[in-house]
């Protein structure tokens, strides 16, 4: 608004807000209820666990100010360092086991002349499957007794692997059956930047006498660079927050060796009915991961429009 | 997927011995990767069909020896499955209601209509992307125990509009409709509400088909929320009851356990092969928002 207009600003301001709401009436109209339900079911979740972290949470009584008391019962549990550990190791196998599958099958696919489309088909099939159906072929999968036991002792005659009870083998069996459910969406998500390469960079590089490893080595990742740290980043967050097939495979046991940080957190909220140290725990989080993002934001920003 | 005439490799490539086998071994595994794909999904298929005592045998055989079709009647009598199945498609529908209603509105007003402060208003939404879900799942849980929509499938259908990536993909939805037949319908004196309803809607079923497969999938494949919302058994979705009394339940028979899987597992495959067109483009827009 203009500031010489303050002499007659009464009856000026009335016409102005009649202008106003005549220009912005319907569009204002309509974001309201988003608006609404964003205060409602997003902002004020995410105020209200800062809020909460310095409560004790009682349903029945109400709430009573502890200050940093959650803070210090967090720290303190030698159980939430365990879970970072494991969360920090559960990171490092989904990129080391995870990360790389889809790229190498992007690029493979991308080769095939015929049947590419069944082969995409099959790859993302087990995105489809509702997870607990996963979870109960996979428990049976890694019984003692199971298919892949079987193919063990039967054919290489060697001790069957206690794949969910033994603690070096329970979060690399986990990570193993993630990788395979999930390295359908990724590798298609590769698959369509590594088609869109233009043909006749190849047809250069191959009259300038470049092999078939120094094409991809030096055309084809290149290309998918941007996307490759994008989705890098997106894993990091993504399997920072991983609890859903611990706590479903093996409710974070054999002796705590698949507890995750997040897992941490929903077992103190709904084991231990302690609201406040969850919300505490998620507050600490917040601050990581908040980190983890904005360095995101900035790569995203520095690619520009990454497709 | 168009022919190319040549890809990484060209055809002259293939001549030569070492790429050849190369090549060769390339086709092999994808060929094993596929497989291992289908596999699961036909082992599970099949267990449903063994004798309890067959699908336990060690080690295990792929396909059953007698056929059992009776295990599917067992399984679909075991456990309620229409109920579930209603209330799955309960939180579907109204989520999608929700999702159409109050993000399209937003996103159209963001796209098309006069905003005030728009870049601030636009903020306001999309800032919820860069906070992880995790970090706010208890007080989520304890707000909406507050505003006492426990046990109520309302907990699952406002929620939904909360989401700033719908809003997003939405949004570059409208952004992209030219903006002549907006003006055109002005001109013509058509409201902002109807040229919300009566062009952009209709313009928008691809996106709206998009989304509704995501929701569709969350939807289905849920099961840890709604197992905290909900309390007993005539709420409970599907993938819920199945973890709470398939997954987790002792004593059930192994081969009627894989009936269930079957029948739980197999909806949402055609729902993909049916939609296929819309799931990839979906996978495509969320690659592009990273």
């Amino acid at each position: 608004m203009e500031t010489h207009a303050a002499a007659n600003a009464p009856l000026e301001r009335k016409g102005r807000m009649a202008v106003f709401w005549r220009k912005h009436f319907w569009g204002l109209l309509f974001l309201l209820p988003a608006f609404i339900i964003f205060i409602l079911f997003l902002w004020v979740p995410i105020v209200k666990g800062f809020v909460y972290s310095f409560y004790h949470i009682d349903f029945v009584k109400g709430n009573s100010f502890v200050g940093f008391d959650n803070y210090k019962v967090a720290l303190h549990d030698g159980d939430a360092w365990t879970a970072v550990k494991n969360t920090v190791y559960y990171m490092f196998l989904c990129l080391v086991i995870g990360f790389w599958i889809p790229i190498v099958f992007a690029i493979a696919i991308s080769e095939l002349r015929r049947f590419q489309g069944i082969v995409r088909v099959a790859a993302y099939l087990p995105n489809i499957i509702p997870v607990v159906v996963l979870y109960g072929l996979w428990r049976w999968f890694y019984d003692p007794v199971g298919p892949i036991n079987g193919v063990i002792t039967g054919w290489f005659g060697n001790e069957p692997i206690a794949f969910m009870t033994d603690t070096n083998w329970s979060m690399i069996s986990l990570v193993i059956m993630e990788s395979w459910q999930q390295f359908g969406s990724a590798m298609l998500i590769y698959l369509a930047a590594v088609l869109s390469i233009p043909r006749d960079w190849y047809e250069a590089a191959e009259i300038d006498g470049a092999g078939v490893w120094n094409r991809i080595r030096h055309i084809t990742l290149p290309s998918i660079k941007g996307l490759l740290g994008l989705l890098l980043i997106l894993q990091l967050i993504g399997t920072s927050q991983g609890y859903q097939s611990q706590l479903a495979m093996l409710d974070g046991g054999p002796n705590n060796a698949t507890l995750t940080y997040a897992l941490l957190i929903v077992k103190y909220a709904f084991n231990q009915q302690n609201y406040g140290v969850a919300a505490a725990l998620g507050v600490l989080m917040f601050i990581v991961l908040g980190l983890l993002a904005i360095v995101q934001y900035r790569l995203q920003g520095k690619e520009g429009d990454v497709r | 997927m168009k022919q190319m005439d040549r890809g990484i490799l060209s055809s002259f490539d293939l001549k030569k011995k070492p790429v050849l086998i190369g090549y060769s071994i390339m086709v092999l595994v994808l060929v094993v990767m596929s497989c291992s794909m289908l596999y699961p999904i036909l082992t599970t298929f099949f267990n449903g069909l063994k004798t309890n005592v067959e699908v336990n045998s060690f080690p295990p055989r792929f396909l059953p020896s007698e056929w059992h079709f009776d295990n599917y009647d067992k399984g679909w009598n075991f456990i309620d499955l229409p109920e579930f199945l209603r209330n799955t498609l309960y939180i579907f529908g109204g989520n999608l209601v929700i999702t159409v209603v109050v993000l399209g509105l937003a996103s159209f007003s963001l796209s098309r209509l006069h905003v005030p402060k728009r870049k601030a208003v636009y903020f306001f939404f999309m800032m919820t992307l860069f906070i992880p879900p995790t970090t706010y799942i208890i007080p989520n849980f304890v707000n909406l125990k507050d505003l006492g929509l426990m046990n109520s499938f309302a907990a699952f259908w406002l929620p939904a509009g909360a989401n700033a990536f719908f809003l997003l993909l939405l949004k570059n939805f409208f952004d992209e409709i030219h903006y002549e037949i907006f003006e055109a319908a002005r001109i013509d004196g058509a409201s902002d509400y109807r040229s919300f309803v009566q062009i952009a809607l209709p313009l928008s079923v691809p996106i709206f088909s998009t989304l509704a497969i995501f929701i569709f999938s969350s939807s289905w494949n849920d099961w840890f929320w709604p197992s905290l919302i909900m309390h007993n058994d005539s709420h409970y979705p599907l993938a819920t009851a199945i973890y709470k009394y398939v997954i987790n339940a002792r004593g059930l028979a192994l081969n009627i356990r894989f009936a269930i899987l079957t029948m739980v597992m197999i909806p949402p495959i055609v729902v993909f092969l049916v939609f296929q067109k819309y799931i990839m483009r979906g996978l495509h827009l969320g690659g592009v928002k990273g």
